[in-house]
Formats: C-alpha cells, structure tokens, sequence
C-alpha cells in the first residue's frame, strides 16, 4: 500500500534519553481524553453480588493506556544494566495496519496532518484493529468508563467518552488542533500553516524533561522537522514500513536496535 | 354470549399463530435485549470558556506551580505553569490528577469528632479548650514544606511557649541539618541544574523523589551538557538519564562521597574554612580509595573516574540524598570544587510575627518521636510512615481527604483541596534561585470545609483574623506583587547568602561517614516513585494505569526488585513470594528480578499499602514504612533510615 501524503504531517519526536519515565504523561493523557480511572465495582449494577468485579488498572492487558510508557534494558547483568523509558502514543502511521482491516470504516487516514482518526459511533468492536496494529496502541473498552462519585463533574471537554465495546487510541489529542486552528481563524492566520508550538498535545505540554517535541514533520519552521531527520532518529519497527509519525531519538545504540526488534543473536526473523 | 369450546379452540390457535407471525414480540423481546445492555449513565460534558488558572498545587512535596483548566468555571484538568520558572509549562504526575483528587469521593466532608459530624463551631471550641489545657505541650506535624501555613502553626507554637514543630522527613530538612546544624551555615542550599557543565547526584533521586521534581528537571531539559552521573542502590528513574550509574549503597554515599574528597584534596583544591587542615588529614588518612572501597564496596578506581570528571568540569555540582552526613560531604566537596552552581539562598521574610524560621521547623526530628498533649497534623500522613513515632493524647488533624491519619485522629477537620484555597510556595527545596509563588482559589469549595490557617487564627489570637490576610502580609513581606503572583509569575531573588564562617565538619564527618548498617541478611533500598505515591499523597486516580507490574504485581502484591545475584544467593526466582522483615515489621512481596539493584539488596516501593484511602491506593501492596530501622548516625545525632536491613524468607 501507497503511503498516504499530506501537506501537513503532525509527528513526534520523542527523546528517549530525556524520559524518565515518570507517567506524567500518561496522567495528563487520560485527563486530557476522558480515560476513566478504572473503578472494580459498578454503582449502577444492582446486582453487584451476582456479577464479578470490573478489572483494574494493576491488569495491563486490559488498562486503556492510550500513551503508555514501557520500561526498556540492556539485557545486561548488574553492574552493567542500563535502563530506558520510552513513551508510546499511537504512531499515526503513514501507511496504518489499521485502517484497511476496518469492516466499518472507523478509522481513516484521510484528514489534512495525517491523524488516524477514530470514529466511535461507527465502530463495532470486532477488533480488527487491534489485531492489526503491531505497536498495540490500540485499546478495546471492555467496560463502560465510570468514575467514582463527584469525579465525573470534572470531565475534560476535549474528548467524549467512549462506551464499552468500542475501541480506542490516541488521536494526537485531536480537539486540539481543532482549537489551534479555529484560534489561526479567529487571529485571521492560515489555519493550514500553524506556527510552531501552536497545537501540541497533552503529553507534549506536561513532559517536565521536555522528551516530546510536538509539529508538523513537513515544515522545516517546526523543530521537529529537523529532530525527525537528526543522526540518532529511528522509528519502531520501521522494518514494516508502516511509515509512523512518531520518531525516538537516542544517542545509546541498544535503546535503537531494541526499536526494530534487532536480534543480537542472530535470530531467523 | 357463550364460548363454544371449538370457538375457544380456534381463537387459541389463532391467536397462537398470530403472535408467531406479528413481530411485535420480537421486537420487544429484542428492545429488552438492547435497552437492559445500555449504558446505564451517561456522561454529559460541559462546554464553555475555557481557562487556565494559574495556582500552586500542593499535592506532590514541593509543590507544582500549575494552571488548573476550567470549562465554563468547573476545573477539569491541570497543566504546567509556563510563566513560572518553577514549572516551565510542566507538572508532576500527581499535580496532574489534582482536579480528581479535588472531586474525590474520599474527600471529608465536614468536622469529625471521634467518628461524629460536628460543627464548626464545635470544633473551634473543643480545641480552644484542649489548647487551654495543654500549655506548652503542643506540636505540630506538617506536611507541607514551604508554605506560609506553617507560619501559622509555628506563630500558634510560640505563643503556647512551644518549639515542637515537626516536618514530615524530607531531604530539605536533611539538608538544613548538614548546612545550618553541622556546618554552621546559614539559608537553604540550592543547586544549579541548568549552569552545572557535570553533575553528581549522590543519594539524591533528583528527577523522580527528590527536592523540587519539576524545577529540577526543567531547570535540566535546559542544560547544554547533560552530563549527569547517579551515585545509589538502584537504577530509579533517575539514572535513566545518566550517563553513569554507580552503584553506591545507602550507607556508604557519605564515605563515598568523602572518597571523591580524597581526589580532590589530592589534585590541589582547597577552601578557606577554618577546620580545612583538620578535614584534609581526617579524609587522607580515613577515607582513602581503598578504604572507602573496602567499607562501601564502591571501586578506587570508579571514584577516581568520577572525581575526573568534577573536576575536569567548570561548574561541577554535587547533590546528595540520604543521611545528613552525606549531605555534609557533599556540601564540603562543593565547596572544595569552588564551584558556584551550589547556591546559598537567603529566606524570605515572614508574614506572621512569632513564626518560626524555617530552618527552626526543620530541627525537630520525628523520626525520635513526637509527645505532646494536643497535636495538629497538617496535610501529613504520619499515622502511615511512622506510627509507632506518636504519642499524643489528642489529635486533630487538618487533611481534605481520608487518611490513616484522619482515621486515627480524635478530630479531624476538613480542608479545602489546593485548588479552593489560598496556597504558596516559598523556596521549595533544591531550586537554584529563591522564589516565591502563590495561588488564589481556583473553585468554591463543595464541602462543610475552612482552611485550616483560619481555623488556627480563629482559635489563637495571632494578629491576624484570615489566612488570606496572612497570604498578603507575605507577599508584602517578600516584596512581591500581588497581582503579578495571582496571575502566576514566580518572585525570583537572585541574592545569595554568604557561606563565611561555614565549617567542613570534620570531626562530626569523620566518624559520621563511616557506613553502619543493620544486621539483615539484605540490605533495603527503599525507593519513591510519583505515580506510586508520596508519604503524604496516596496515589492518584488515574495513576494505577500507569505503575508498572515492577511495583504492584496484577494480584496487587507488593514487588520488590533485586539483581539475578542476589536472588541467587536467597534461592529466589523471578515472582517467588517472599516476606520481608525489618525494622518492626514485615511484608509480604513478589520478587522480580531486575539488574539494576546493588548486589545484596533489595529495592522496595514506599507508599504502598494503605488501609484508609480510596479504590486506587487501598490495599495495594504492602507498607515498606513498615520495615524500615529508624537508627541515629554516629555524631551527627540525627536519626536516619539509611542502613535498613531485612531478612528475606520464602513462602
């Protein structure tokens, strides 16, 4: 399949010798985005003794994560172990495993900046997608978001929630780049040649490391367009040719060889 | 008119054939199947202007300085200040929660006398009477760092003729007892993240638990070297950023520490301090390379190759964690290095007269325990770190939510959270420059709440009538504006204080550096990560999805994390079940095996295990709190939890 080329190409690039994995983002994410806390027990299942408990977030299979931050190592044994975090948003590929296994058209590449998009209402939950995506970005509601009493007063305006049975992932916090160009309207500014640093997303903004760098990977203004292309850049798996948006950056050599799954011992795939 | 029975007969089968063709009952029956499956609530999002407040959050240890994001003037969210240097535009996993935890359902919802709702009005009057009766046998225990509340409480102190002002254990107070206590300093040590060309954190774990997380980190994004080298037990998430790790165990950092002096002395570098001749023998003759490798276990040559690098660097800086005798060793190598990226930052003038200083609310150790007739806690979880530390015939506690604290105190009054009240931060600990910020209320409060500065004024007469008065009295005291605060600009003053007369502390140093641990079979690095929680803030809502199954096992059991060697030698694999006893305690945990773990010890999560709380830190995993040994360093008299030691068994 032909990668799909737009103007604008909203991408990251992630630092990995920058990120300490603090989770920062991931809180700011689920903020931003209306990812409940992930509660055990359902106020509004009155047969609570008849039904089991809703998982929680200690089971990572079924924790909706849309940026998650993995822990990486060396492999080696103490004194030599050397540890790195790297943070995974969805890659926005280029050419995404995603959207031609949707029966229903949820998801498309078809938007100006080249955002996956995901389509709630239309999505069915056959989880095609899920299947698809080699980066696991993608997270299926296996129940109904809930928060705990009083906590949904403070729901973001940014991001409806999504209900069980549904499947979701990062969207570079879309609503944002909405905002960003409605303000580039408002400020009588081409709403298609945003400044740099004018739409950043959530996990962008709170790194207190400044790991993220946020933009549009085809403008040479926005500092990521030269980050993207810098000597220590890779991308995941870039070996599928899935084309991501999303680059890391890291001057050690084991954290680039761990990002397409490199074999040091010579292994058959 | 009469029912033939064949008229009956054929009006049931009509009647059976015509539901079986109607769809009516189908479609019913499929309705039921749908409707019963529906949401059963559904959440309505609001929309209108969005804002962002700036404010201080108060919910990590020093304080972030945010904004809090409203819609329509109901807060949701919570971002970074960018117009604060503190902040950078950034916040800390915890601050980002904040408006969830403001929303909580675990927050308190009006005065509780013994387990009893009682009024305001009550409480003002049981405590004004307990404070009659308690003379000078008042304390108080604060959570909060560097906030002008504890103005309030010290001034409440002094006027009842007591000192007894007790911070909960923090690496400011640490320090404080190093600088002011053995050095004969004065004004609180800073450090220069951003200027520094080669930085030595020695104990501290500067860019997850240590000092001023955020400013320290954003003060370093904007470092051009990035030359970061991590002295400690374990790889926390610090020496992610590294270049070195060096494993040094808790015990042992101030004679490693004294170790790099050795190079130093050696390599010419000398400072005008009066006990300089007395430091440089006690050090070339006690901490020589071999000895310091032969008690910590740390190579000759790995501290030569670090003392290298200080040296060969402009403005190196040193920046301890752990035991107040490793702060003075790292204080004294500072100034052997001549280097101008430790800072001396003077204090700020105070808005309450008859408060204490802050260095002065520093001494109290609470680690030997706290006595007292009547006890205030503020915003601090004693009753989870250190239980066995109190003893006080009645407590009343100030917290917005539940705690073990709460649940252990005679009366509890309820606060409002960061975002309802007035809040400041004066010179959190580890920031390179003194600053001042603070924050007026960013939504009403929902609950029976006061802030617990008007509580204190409204039962002492202190001067003052308001906490929002005393808020102003130091914002004029500090020389600040205070619209340009509200509007979240930081007062920053570049002066600092003078370091003549400061001594090496040789001969406390001397025998206060030399490691001492328990009589375990391992050692214990306890470790605190953000999303975890802190000793005061349990975590987070939104957090569990973001610890690791490398602190809490998907059974919610404890885990704790040493090398493949050490588990080796206690017969251990990775997700054996072990028990960990220490200190006065045991826990239960799962062990995982993870390389970055000084061989023979084991790294344990603090703020674990609580038993009052909400869904997300209720019952999950145990209380390291509860093994550590609190023991006194030699000379220094201060009590520390470095040298803890545990006996691992299998279950």
């Amino acid at each position: 399949m032909q990668t799909k080329e737009f103007k604008i190409k909203w991408g990251m690039v992630i630092d990995i010798d920058k990120c300490t994995g603090c989770g920062a983002c991931m809180v700011g994410c689920q903020v931003e985005n209306n990812v409940a806390p992930m509660t055990k027990t359902d106020p509004y299942n009155y047969v609570q003794a008849l039904t089991t408990d809703r998982s929680d977030a200690s089971d990572k299979l079924l924790t909706l994560t849309w940026m998650n931050v993995y822990e990486l190592s060396n492999g080696k044994a103490f004194p030599e172990h050397e540890t790195a975090y790297l943070p995974r948003p969805c890659m926005q590929c280029g050419t995404p495993a995603c959207v031609p296994v949707c029966p229903v058209v949820a998801t498309e590449k078809n938007e100006e900046g080249g955002i996956v998009s995901q389509v709630y209402p239309r999505c069915i939950g056959c989880r095609y997608c899920m299947a698809a995506c080699p980066y696991h970005a993608r997270y299926f509601n296996w129940w109904d978001p809930l928060w705990p009493e009083g906590m949904d007063k403070g729901l973001s305006p940014s991001a409806s929630p999504r209900p069980r049975g549904v499947v979701e992932k990062c969207s570079f916090c879309h609503s944002r780049y909405l905002d960003a160009k409605d303000k580039a309207r408002q400020d009588g500014e081409d709403p298609m040649n945003l400044p740099d640093g004018a739409y950043v997303t959530a996990c962008t903004e709170i790194c207190p490391n400044k790991a993220i760098s946020f933009g549009d990977l085809n403008n040479p203004e926005h500092a990521v367009y030269e980050l993207s292309r810098g000597k220590h850049s890779f991308r995941l798996l870039e070996k599928l040719g899935l084309a991501p948006q999303v680059y890391y950056t890291s001057e050690r050599e084991w954290v680039r060889m761990q990002g397409d799954n490199y074999n040091a011992d010579g292994g058959s795939h | 008119m009469s029912v033939a029975r064949r008229a009956f007969i054929q009006m049931s089968v009509g009647a059976t054939v015509g539901i079986l063709f109607t769809p009516t009952v189908w479609t019913a029956l499929d309705d039921v199947s749908i409707w019963t499956q529906n949401w059963p609530w559904i959440p309505t999002l609001k929309y209108g202007e969005m804002k962002g407040v700036p404010t201080v959050s108060k919910m990590c240890e020093s304080g972030c300085c945010v904004q809090v994001r409203t819609v329509a003037g109901e807060a949701y969210g919570v971002k970074g200040n960018p117009d604060n240097p503190l902040s950078g535009g950034a916040c800390c996993p915890q601050c980002a929660n904040g408006v969830q935890n403001m929303n909580n359902p675990n927050r308190i919802k009006s005065p509780m006398l013994n387990g009893e709702a009682i009024s305001w009005e009550k409480a003002n009057e049981v405590v004004a009477e307990k404070l009659e009766a308690a003379g000078s046998k008042v304390a108080v225990i604060s959570g909060d760092q560097s906030g002008t509340v504890n103005e309030v409480f010290s001034a409440l102190l002094t006027s009842k003729g007591s000192d007894a002002f007790y911070m909960m254990p923090c690496d400011m107070q640490i320090a404080d007892k190093a600088w002011t206590g053995l050095m004969g300093g004065s004004g609180q040590i800073g450090y220069d993240f951003e200027g520094s060309d080669a930085i030595l954190l020695a104990g501290a774990d500067a860019m997850e638990s240590w000092g001023s997380v955020v400013a320290t980190r954003t003060a370093y994004a904007k470092n051009e070297v990035r030359k970061l080298i991590f002295a400690g037990p374990l790889q926390t998430k610090t020496a992610a950023l590294a270049s070195k790790w060096v494993p040094v165990p808790a015990e042992g950092m101030a004679a490693f520490t004294l170790g790099i002096c050795y190079y130093v002395l050696q390599a010419g570098k000398s400072v005008g301090a009066s006990d300089f001749d007395q430091f440089k023998s006690m050090v070339m003759s006690n901490f020589t390379p071999a000895k310091v490798e032969a008690a910590t276990g740390v190579k000759a040559d790995m501290m030569a190759d670090v003392a290298k690098q200080l040296l060969a660097a402009s403005n190196p800086v040193v920046v301890p964690g752990g035991s107040v005798a490793a702060n003075a060793a790292a204080f004294a190598l500072n100034l052997l290095l001549g280097t101008g990226a430790m800072k001396v930052l003077p204090e700020f003038a105070k808005g309450v007269e008859g408060a204490m200083s802050r260095s002065d609310m520093l001494k109290g150790d609470i680690l030997q325990g706290v006595t007292a007739d009547l006890l205030f806690v503020y915003e601090a979880n004693p009753a989870y770190v250190l239980p066995e530390q109190l003893k006080a015939g009645f407590t009343v506690a100030f917290d917005c939510v539940n705690t073990e604290t709460t649940a252990a105190a005679d009366l509890v009054l309820p606060i409002p959270h960061s975002y309802e009240r007035y809040e400041d931060t004066a010179n959190p600990y580890g920031v390179g420059v003194a600053t001042y910020s603070m924050g007026a209320p960013v939504s009403k409060p929902y609950l029976d709440v006061m802030p617990a500065g008007d509580f204190i004024l409204g039962v002492a007469d202190l001067g003052v009538e308001t906490f929002a008065e005393v808020i102003e009295a130091k914002v004029e005291a500090v020389g600040g504006d205070m619209d340009e605060l509200i509007e979240g600009a930081a007062l920053v003053n570049e002066a600092s204080a003078s370091v003549s007369g400061v001594t090496l502390a040789a001969t406390v140093l001397g025998k206060a550096a030399v490691p001492v641990k328990g009589t375990g079979a391992v050692s214990l690095a306890p470790y605190t990560q953000l999303v975890v929680g802190s000793a005061n803030q349990a975590t987070t809502p939104n957090a569990p999805a973001a610890i690791s199954n490398n602190q809490v096992a998907i059974d919610y059991s404890l885990v704790v994390m040493m090398n493949s060697a050490t588990a080796k030698k206690l017969g251990v694999a990775d997700e054996a079940k072990v028990k960990l006893s220490g200190g006065n305690g045991e826990c239960e945990a799962q062990v995982k095996i993870f390389e970055g773990v000084l061989t023979d010890t084991v790294a344990a999560p603090l703020g674990l295990g609580h038993t009052v709380g909400d869904e997300f830190s209720k019952g999950r995993g145990d209380n390291v709190y509860k093994i550590l040994t609190v023991s006194s360093e030699a000379a220094t008299s201060a009590s520390t939890w470095a040298g803890s030691t545990v006996n691992v068994a299998k279950i």
